[in-house]
């Protein structure tokens, strides 16, 4: 199957780690993959922020550059999630509505795309740890879905899920709502922080680099011993 | 006092809400207590079928009325007046409370009660009233407790008082009504009932909201668990009811899906204690029933949301269901909005009513997590709304700047790949003087405020594009 | 009532027919909804589980459920009598009650029938009342919950301001949910009929989670409630 990788710009500039590892589980399951070169960012932090106009000059770029793309895979529930939105940023320019309207359509976040699309729930990973997740937002909302990421955790060996109260509260991220309203933002990934810490768990896992940055960043602040790691990371271990 | 609440700018109020641990703790207790039963009555509710069916009839019975909001006005006023009922309609809140005041001055009333309704207090008809020397008595149990406080707010549109505790409201109510009991709320429940069981039987008005007004018959209809709107609508001679121009519904059948969609997502009750239906009297008069029955059809700016993409905002049936499940209101409550329309529905409705220069902040005081809109019974798209009033707000030119100009460069950066090349070449560079150990803990310009409370990460070493292109050749390799 | 006023109607509806950017409607027809959840609820449940159900829901709310027979019916509503603290009692002014072979009970027990002619007389009967006794017309299963159509005889305030307030539901009145109702209401609308200026839905006692959301039972309304269910009625 081919696929092309939007790999999005936090994992570009920040998370190469994860990136790989969704590179080499794709790889696994017989994908081939491309890297559109054209991509850049999906521009929710100007669509969010109000700047629709700014929001749109992100969307026509990225659009052309997974037009002829087969399958579009993200390891981002939020970024997925926009490319949704780009048919609704061009109501009054058909061509570029319908060009938005194909690429939403074939668009996945990861796990969605192994469990949904792929069809595999084992992986054949091993990581020995106890761990929570949280579920993301807008994967959860936006993208609605809730079950791949915990179909596919299930089935790692060794791994130990625990549940995280209040699990469908936000991070407090929001993008740029985590720089505008510093001091609720605080207040809500100090509860989630909380929430985790109080699951015992070693490993925080999430699937989306957004709330992975604030959170992480939240804990190294505050010098907590728990690791926060992608999914891709977690499914692409044998160890 | 109307629909603001208090004077102090937006990220003030937010400060003194941070501070009240109080109130944060009974907010998120309340969240938590009323999220369960919600869902339990919602979703988690065989005997309902699937309650994915009830939102899509609510929102459609929401849609058509609101579409054809002039005839099912005329359709209500209609049937009203026909059965001997008064209908005004009020373009503004003074408009609204001039009508009012000029009944109460006509029947030279000195004394009104009222049931809970958020209209009423977005009119501030409590203050007008008073200025012609008429009283009015909130009757609610959690209004009246607001009321003996003197000018406190509502702080959520279901349970006004959530953000006060027992032995606050035991204090006041020492205070300013001569009560001597204990902080148990069935005392002071009791404490409230004994006052108010004689005001009702003497007051000269009753004044309600109005949940659902029914086109086809002329009808109130109103939801209760006190069992006050009963009181307030039996005994005075004269009714009034206030009513958001949007509240009303074709038809009993519809009321009937829009009362168990409210019953539900307000406290996840199967109904209501009380579903209270008055329509004017025809025929020889009853002893408990009011003589005189007005209803104030009411405007006050939401007509401006009328044919735009706000329209769908009007189909709120003020269910609260967004607050409960809102994030941010968790942590900073009601009164850090500064508007009596709190949470989500208080972010899209208050700037509609009031103005992006009151309240134009407030959509953003959302992380848009999309519990809102997950939540609402009538599928409003509310952090939709909450995007497109930011929209309007850059648009019109109230967006700082310096945020604007950020937004450009992003904009540009965005859609050339070659810029945003050199800069995720650059970037490891660029951060390298703020790294320590693996992240950034003081980082320069817009990134400081990031770092405020967060590490911010150090940018990978490694060139992403590069490793995927040598990965590449290595996968050609080895074919 | 007086004769109807209508104040401000053409520019206001003008106003909003602008804003919708079209001319104003005078005829509109409710579509036929695409989604109708609400008439399936318990359409497949016989009556006596409708019944059971009733039942339950009340005491789910805290109402004293006594299921009865036509027989036994006076010894019940006597027994309530006593338990629920006896005179002063007041009922509604409703011709069921004779129906139904409670003159007898009512009289002996000194009951207040409401009497529209008395005037504000019933008013200060009721409030001072221990027990109010009414016929619930149509009662909703799925709830609990009782429904008045009330009037200048059938007084709401007999189910309003007693301490208790005791429904007798003959069994036939049950129906699955308010859904039934409101169709009703509906189809008396259509055929031109008028209804009645007061619907009440009664479902127990009244009570208030304002305080702390502690849930307290008796606020302005009743603080009891009782269902006597006529099984053979
Ligand atoms: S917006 Fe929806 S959820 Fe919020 S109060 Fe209104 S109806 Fe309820």
């Amino acid at each position: 199957m081919k696929i092309s990788l939007f790999v999005t710009c936090l994992g570009e500039l920040f998370y190469q780690e994860a990136a790989k590892d969704m590179v080499e589980v794709l790889e696994r399951l017989g994908c081939e993959i491309d890297f559109p070169r054209g991509q850049i960012c999906c521009g929710q932090p100007a669509y969010n922020s109000g700047y629709r106009k700014d929001a749109q000059k992100a969307a026509k770029q990225m659009i052309s550059a997974f037009e002829s793309s087969e399958y579009i895979v993200t390891p981002s529930g939020s970024c997925a999630g926009m490319f949704k939105e780009y048919p609704g940023l061009f109501q009054d320019d058909a061509t570029w509505h319908e060009k938005a309207q194909k690429v939403a359509d074939k668009t996945y976040e990861f796990t969605q795309f192994i469990v949904n699309v792929l069809g595999v729930e084992d992986l054949g990973a091993v990581y020995h740890a106890k761990a929570t997740y949280h579920t993301s937002c807008h994967m959860m909302r936006l993208l609605k879905e809730t079950e791949s990421p915990f179909k596919l955790l299930n089935n790692v060996e060794g791994l130990e899920l625990l549940p995280l109260e209040n699990s469908y509260d936000c991070c407090g991220f929001g993008g740029t709502f985590a720089v505008k309203m510093v001091p609720i933002s605080e207040q809500m990934v100090d509860e989630k922080v909380r929430h985790v810490e109080e699951t015992g768990a070693d490993v925080l896992i999430t699937a989306d680099g957004g709330c992975l940055m604030n959170i992480k960043g939240r804990i190294d602040r505050k010098g907590k011993p728990i690791a926060v790691k992608h999914i891709a990371q977690i499914l692409n271990s044998r160890s | 006092m109307a629909m603001k609440i208090g004077e102090k700018p937006f990220f003030d109020r937010v400060d003194d809400a941070l501070d009240d641990t109080f109130m944060r703790q009974s907010m998120a207790n309340a969240q938590d207590g009323l999220r369960g039963k919600k869902i339990a009555a919602t979703e988690g509710d065989e005997a309902i079928g699937d309650w994915e069916d009830w939102r899509s009839a609510g929102e459609e019975i929401r849609r058509h009325t609101l579409e054809n909001l002039d005839y099912y006005l005329e359709q209500l006023s209609e049937n009203f007046a026909k059965r001997g009922g008064h209908v005004f309609f009020a373009e503004t809140a003074e408009e609204a409370n001039a009508y009012i005041q000029q009944v109460a001055k006509k029947k030279n009333a000195k004394n009104a009660t009222k049931a809970k309704s958020m209209v009423t207090e977005e009119i501030g008809l409590n203050e007008a009233l008073a200025d012609v020397g008429c009283q009015v008595h909130e009757t609610d149990l959690a209004e009246y407790i607001l009321q003996a406080e003197e000018g406190d707010r509502p702080s959520h549109i279901v349970v006004p008082s959530l953000h006060k505790n027992k032995s606050q409201i035991r204090d006041t109510l020492k205070e300013k009504a001569g009560y001597s009991g204990t902080d148990q709320p069935e005392e002071l429940t009791a404490f409230a009932r004994s006052q108010l069981r004689d005001v009702f039987m003497n007051a000269d008005i009753g004044i309600t909201g109005c949940n659902f007004g029914v086109a086809e018959t002329g009808s109130v209809s109103l939801v209760t668990n006190e069992g006050n709107a009963n009181m307030v609508t039996s005994y005075p001679e004269t009714q009034i009811s206030v009513m958001g121009m949007e509240r009303l519904v074709p038809t009993w059948e519809d009321l009937d899906v829009m009362v168990n969609l409210l019953s539900r997502s307000a406290v996840g009750q199967k109904i209501t204690t009380y579903v209270t239906n008055v329509t004017p009297e025809v025929g020889p008069q009853s002893v408990d029933g009011p003589k005189d029955f007005h209803l104030v059809i009411v405007d006050g700016g939401r007509s401006k949301a009328l044919g735009t993409e706000f329209q769908s905002a009007l189909h709120c049936i003020r269910c609260a269901a967004c607050v409960n499940v809102c994030p941010v209101y968790r942590h900073i409550g009601g009164h850090a909005y500064g508007s009596i329309y709190q949470g989500p529905i208080g972010a899209v409705l208050s700037p509609i009513l009031g103005g992006y220069e009151e309240y134009g902040e407030l959509p953003y005081a959302s992380s848009l997590c999309a519990a809102c809109t997950e939540a609402c019974p009538v599928k409003i798209p509310l952090h939709e709304q909450l995007i497109r009033h930011r929209q309007i707000y850059v648009e019109e030119g109230y967006a700082d700047k310096s945020e604007q100009a950020a937004m450009t460069a992003f904009g540009i950066g965005a859609s050339t790949p070659s810029l945003f090349k050199i800069a995720t070449k650059g970037a490891p560079t660029f951060a390298k003087p703020f790294v320590q150990e693996g992240s950034i803990s003081n980082g320069p310009g817009p990134m400081k405020l990031w770092t405020k409370i967060r590490e911010f990460p150090a940018p990978g070493k490694e060139n992403f594009r590069k490793w995927f292109k040598e990965h590449k050749k290595g996968d050609s390799r080895n074919e | 009532m007086s004769k109807g006023t209508i104040h401000n109607r053409d520019k206001f509806l003008s106003h909003i027919a602008d804003r919708l950017g079209r001319e104003r409607k005078t005829d509109v027809s409710r579509p036929d909804w695409e989604y109708q959840p609400q008439w399936a609820v318990y359409q497949e449940k016989t009556s006596d589980e409708l019944c059971a159900l009733f039942n339950e829901n009340s005491e789910e709310k805290g109402t004293l459920v006594l299921e009865t027979t036509m027989d036994q019916l006076a010894e019940t509503v006597e027994y309530v009598m006593k338990t629920y603290g006896g005179s002063p009692m007041v009922a509604t002014d409703d011709g069921r009650f004779a129906e139904f072979g409670l003159t007898d009970v009512f009289d002996e027990n000194d009951v207040h029938i409401w009497d529209a002619e008395l005037g504000e007389r019933n008013i200060e009967k009721a409030k001072q009342a221990n027990i109010g006794f009414l016929f619930s017309d149509v009662s909703l299963a799925e709830s609990g919950t009782i429904a008045q159509f009330n009037d200048r005889n059938i007084a709401r305030s007999v189910s309003l301001l007693p301490t208790t307030y005791a429904a007798i539901i003959p069994r036939s009145t049950i129906v699955p949910r308010m859904t039934q109702v409101t169709a009703r209401i509906h189809k008396q609308v259509e055929e031109g009929e008028n209804i009645s200026p007061y619907i009440n839905f009664i479902t127990g006692p009244s009570n208030s989670a304002d305080i702390e959301m502690n849930m307290v039972v008796g606020v302005h309304g009743p603080v009891k409630a009782v269902h006597i269910v006529i099984l053979d009625a």
